[in-house]
């Protein structure tokens, strides 16, 4: 590939300008390239009015979530940047230690950091605000140095109970955000914003998942009642719009179950999404398991293994990795499916975003919003897909884990 | 070892008139009956589809018989899950792909069902799966992944995790079949070494030394069914049957 002398500047000129014709092509499409890009950057720094985003970051952050309460959402913040911090460490150095700083973590430090200085300061957020956005970045930093430091001085009977924090901060999260053991209800209702659109998300994906999984092998059953039901379930839920779902389940649920029992509207969407999402994540394992050798499950079942050891030990290891790509993919849709939570009335991200935008005093500025929103689902969104890749790399043990 | 075994010696496997149909309707065994004695290693022979890996797997229950009795180590083969289990406990079995756990490593594919299936201490049969691997050649591999090994590395690790539940009966289906030549017989040495120490051993193949040096039987299978039934100096030298005639001159 690389001819003597390919310096990048030799490279650009061969690939972009190999012939007059080539040369003429590539000169027009970076123009054109260049137009775009400069009337965008025009737009953003000159046209756009940013106060809308200014004066409604906390509304966009956690919808109308009552101002005294907020403290806990700091709090929540704040234990979930020490975890993240102390899981990146620790996968750095174990189960083999790596280098401490690998590249691409100096570049994550480095976003972060950055991120941590100018977005504060693009918001115009108060002094006070800006320091607890400081000190929450220094905490996912400092804990990711120590975790990174002394996470091989964890005697491993402890360590391999640390994983169990992220379920626990889930459980403790849920109880900081609405309220219980001690601390002030705060209904549902008065969540929104970006707070309402991770909960929802994060609690189906999470949800999802297990049932998913369970769909898949109940379609792959030797049961005939077993398999007849999954495969009515999966396919019923693909063959509807989730729009008339959401809805369905706004007026059914409040039917079907007496008064008080009926889950607020909220977790009725919730757990829409979730029945929703299941269906797809079934398809996606199934493919995992029909690729999956049948002489795997023979050999464990010959060893003797009951059919859910085998099950467990054997078939879904290598079946979930190999479904793990696609799962995401839907994880990723499902986040962005929440969207769809505005359309029956909830204040998620694009709810309070349209409820800003009726506001008079921002009347005509959904460009700005909207720009806004796409950042912060794209963010989102690429944390999944980073993660996924992560956890395939990790997962795999060889470069080549195919075996003949 | 080629002599005829005791008569007195336990019956380990017992099948009779043992008739498999496919769903499509075509009648993969009509009949088969086979006894096989503590200690013996009865070879079975046959050209490709005549039913002979079919037969030896469902001795563990690998494929659904509807007619006939198979008895296991005194345990007859019903459709009861616990009754399966419980014989396949005692039955190992080599597989021509291998079927190794790609995603454990060599000694977690060893240890994995001794500590599931029989509840015994991990650091015990740890040790157990080394001298395992150690008897068969691949001790320095333990923590490698099977993909990071050769085809023959593969079948003995494979053995070697059979061995690990200490069964009291070894089925090896074509296990030399998917080997490149050169790693062919680092695999039969290790069986004949098995067979020496007096493993019960069922074993399809086309290894005509393996079968003429080790097998106390051979049996020859075609269409479904038992053509002939003879110690090896016999089957070789002077078959009865046509059909056995015809088989050995063409794969000699």
């Amino acid at each position: 590939m690389n001819t003597p002398g390919s310096s990048p500047l030799q490279r650009l000129r061969r690939e972009l300008f190999a012939s007059p014709l080539d040369g003429l092509i590539s000169l027009l499409l970076i123009g054109f390239l260049l137009a775009v890009g400069l009337a965008v950057l025009r737009w953003m720094l000159f046209q756009a009015q940013w106060a809308v985003i200014q004066a409604n970051s906390t509304l966009f952050a956690v919808g109308r979530y009552p101002g005294d309460q907020q403290w806990r959402l700091w709090l929540l913040t704040s234990l979930l940047a020490l975890a993240s911090g102390l899981s990146w460490g620790l996968l750095r150095r174990l189960p083999h230690p790596g280098p401490a700083w690998p590249r691409n973590d100096r570049l994550a430090v480095g976003l972060l950091i950055a991120l941590a200085v100018v977005a504060p300061l693009a918001l115009q957020l108060q002094a006070t605000v800006q320091l607890r956005w400081w000190l929450i970045t220094a905490s996912l930093i400092t804990s990711r140095w120590a975790a990174g430091r002394w996470g091989q001085a964890i005697p491993p009977a402890l360590r391999r109970w640390i994983p169990l924090i992220w379920p626990l901060l889930y459980l403790a999260g849920m109880v900081l955000i609405s309220g219980g053991l001690g601390l002030v209800s705060v209904p549902p209702s008065e969540w929104g914003g970006l707070l309402l659109t991770l909960l929802t998300a994060s609690f189906a994906i999470l949800l999802c998942f297990p049932l998913g999984v369970l769909l898949a092998l109940g379609r792959r059953s030797e049961l005939p009642l077993l398999r007849g039901a999954s495969v009515l379930y999966i396919e019923f839920i693909r063959g509807a719009p989730l729009i008339t779902l959401l809805f369905l389940g706004q007026n059914i649920l409040g039917f079907l179950l007496p008064g008080g029992l009926a889950p607020d509207r909220v977790w009725r969407a919730a757990w829409v999404l979730t029945f929703f999402a299941a269906a797809y994540v079934a398809e996606a394992v199934r493919s995992g398991l029909a690729a999956l050798p049948p002489g795997q499950l023979e050999a464990a079942r010959s060893l003797g293994l009951p059919m859910p050891l085998a099950l467990i030990h054997v078939v879904l290891p290598q079946a979930l990795r190999v479904a793990l790509p696609a799962t995401v993919g839907q994880f990723i849709s499902l986040l962005q499916d929440t969207t769809l939570l505005s359309l029956i009335g909830l204040l998620d991200l694009l709810g309070t975003a349209r409820t800003v935008m009726a506001n008079p005093a921002f009347l005509g500025k959904n460009g700005e919003v909207y720009l806004v929103l796409a950042v912060l689902f794209w963010c989102c969104c690429a944390a999944l897909g980073l993660g996924s890749r992560a956890l395939e790399h990790r997962l795999n043990p060889l470069s080549s884990p195919a075996q003949a | 070892m080629t002599s005829s075994t005791p008569a007195a010696a336990a019956v380990m496997i017992e099948a009779r008139g043992v008739e498999k149909w496919y769903p499509n309707g075509f009648q993969a065994l009509r009949g088969v009956d086979l006894t096989v004695h503590q200690g013996e290693v009865v070879v079975i022979m046959g050209p490709s589809g005549s039913g002979k890996s079919t037969f030896i797997r469902t001795f563990n229950a690998l494929e659904a018989f509807q007619k006939g009795s198979i008895t296991v180590d005194g345990m007859a083969l019903s459709d009861d899950v616990r009754n399966i289990d419980a014989i396949r406990r005692e039955v190992g079995m080599v597989f021509q792909q291998f079927n190794l756990f790609p995603h454990l490593t060599v000694l977690q594919n060893l240890t994995l069902a001794p500590v599931l299936v029989r509840r015994r201490p991990r650091r015990e049969v740890e040790r157990q799966a080394l001298d395992l691997l150690e008897r068969v050649g691949i001790h320095e591999q333990a923590h490698k992944y099977p993909g990071q090994l050769s085809g023959g590395q593969q079948q003995r690790v494979a053995i070697a995790r059979s061995l690990c539940m200490e069964p009291r009966i070894m089925l090896f289906d074509e296990p030399t079949s998917a080997l490149d030549p050169e790693m062919v017989q680092e695999v039969l040495e290790v069986m004949q070494e098995l067979a020496r120490d007096g493993m019960t051993m069922v074993v399809v193949t086309h290894e005509l030394r393996f079968a003429r040096r080790v097998a106390s039987r051979v049996v020859l299978m075609a269409d479904g069914e038992v053509v002939e039934e003879a110690p090896p100096e016999q089957f070789f030298t002077n078959p009865r049957h046509e059909r056995s005639r015809q088989f050995l001159s063409q794969i000699r």
